[in-house]
């Protein structure tokens, strides 16, 4: 990870955000007569294209690839959590954004430490 | 003949290339570049010049030969290639229609370059040609992931990338390796997904 404060902090709080935005946008399309699979399973897409969308006025400040996937991760994250949790119980928006919010900060903690293990140099790098 | 597809979808990217490739990417990636290009001697070939962001990463009074396919990329790059302290000199060229003697360059240098070349393999074939035999290629390229979640998310992206600029899941290391260069080393800078690659053409 790059640990420029600016990086760290603005990696983290886009990260929040996002998972906050696509927990409310789960909030306003699930309800608890869905199914808890389909719901979990149709909003997982659409929170990585929202983290996508996002990216796009994020990544201007912050970077490109380093804001990208993991925004488009805590999309995900966030859509698959808050989605099942919305079908499961009626969750009030606050709650809604709050899981989002937990989820994003899970997804870029995630990226952080996957990134740990994979940067640095090596000799055999493949990509198949 | 100028691949004319790529030309023009670089040509439209142009004008907005630096607001989005300029700011934080680019001051993201600064150190990595100049510690990558701090490697620069001899007869030098920059492959994807665009607006000229690199050039601040160069070290100066290097002898550069610099194309891109853009000319509206290079028209943004005019005051930057005037602006650097050494013998910098930029065509509008493709890849793989390069003019130069086989074995002309000491050494080449890409930048987010084999994202958006259409068929890698043939344009890393090209660099190869106009090598000279024991010359070092070296690449700051960004490429698809080998790792679920991401390698997903660089698929997904691409499906819509591709069709404005860069495509987002290449295999570039494995491309060096396939137009026949020997990796020396591959730094991944992010995930896998942001590296650095050194490879030379074998004597």
């Amino acid at each position: 990870m790059d640990h420029r404060l600016f990086f760290v902090l603005g990696d983290f709080l886009a990260n929040l955000a996002v998972g906050a935005i696509v927990g409310l946008i789960c909030w306003a399309i699930v309800s608890p007569s869905w199914n808890m699979w389909i719901a979990m399973f149709a909003m997982m897409p659409v929170g990585t294209v929202v983290g996508l969308i996002l990216f796009f006025p994020i990544g201007i400040k912050l970077g490109a690839m380093e804001v990208m996937v993991p925004l488009m991760f805590s999309g995900e994250l966030s859509g698959m959590v808050v989605g099942m949790g919305a079908a499961m119980a009626v969750l009030t928006p606050g709650q809604a954004a709050l899981l989002g919010a937990a989820s994003g900060m899970a997804a870029i903690f995630f990226v952080w430490a996957a990134n740990t293990l994979l940067r640095g140099v090596t000799r055999e790098a493949r990509e198949r | 003949m100028v691949d004319v597809i790529t030309q023009k979808k670089w040509d439209k990217v142009a004008p907005n290339f630096d607001l989005m490739a300029g700011g934080g990417g680019e001051v993201r990636w600064r150190p990595f570049k100049e510690a990558l290009y701090a490697n620069m001697r001899g007869k030098i070939l920059f492959l994807a010049l665009g607006t000229g962001l690199d050039i601040a990463a160069f070290p100066p009074g290097q002898d550069i030969v610099a194309i891109d396919i853009s000319p509206k990329m290079l028209e943004i790059a005019k005051d930057r290639i005037a602006g650097y302290d050494g013998n910098l000199r930029a065509e509008v060229m493709d890849v793989h229609e390069m003019p130069f003697e086989p074995d002309s360059f000491d050494q080449i240098y890409t930048s987010c370059t084999f994202c958006s070349v259409p068929n890698p393999v043939e344009g890393l074939k090209a660099l190869k040609r106009v090598l000279k035999p024991g010359g070092e290629l070296f690449m700051f390229e960004h490429t698809g992931s080998r790792w679920y979640p991401f390698r997903y998310m660089m698929n997904i992206m691409t499906l819509l990338s591709e069709r404005m600029g860069p495509s987002m899941n290449r295999r570039t290391t494995d491309n060096v390796r396939l137009a026949g260069f020997r990796i020396i080393e591959v730094n991944n800078i992010f995930l896998d997904v942001v590296k650095t690659i050194k490879a030379v053409k074998p004597a």
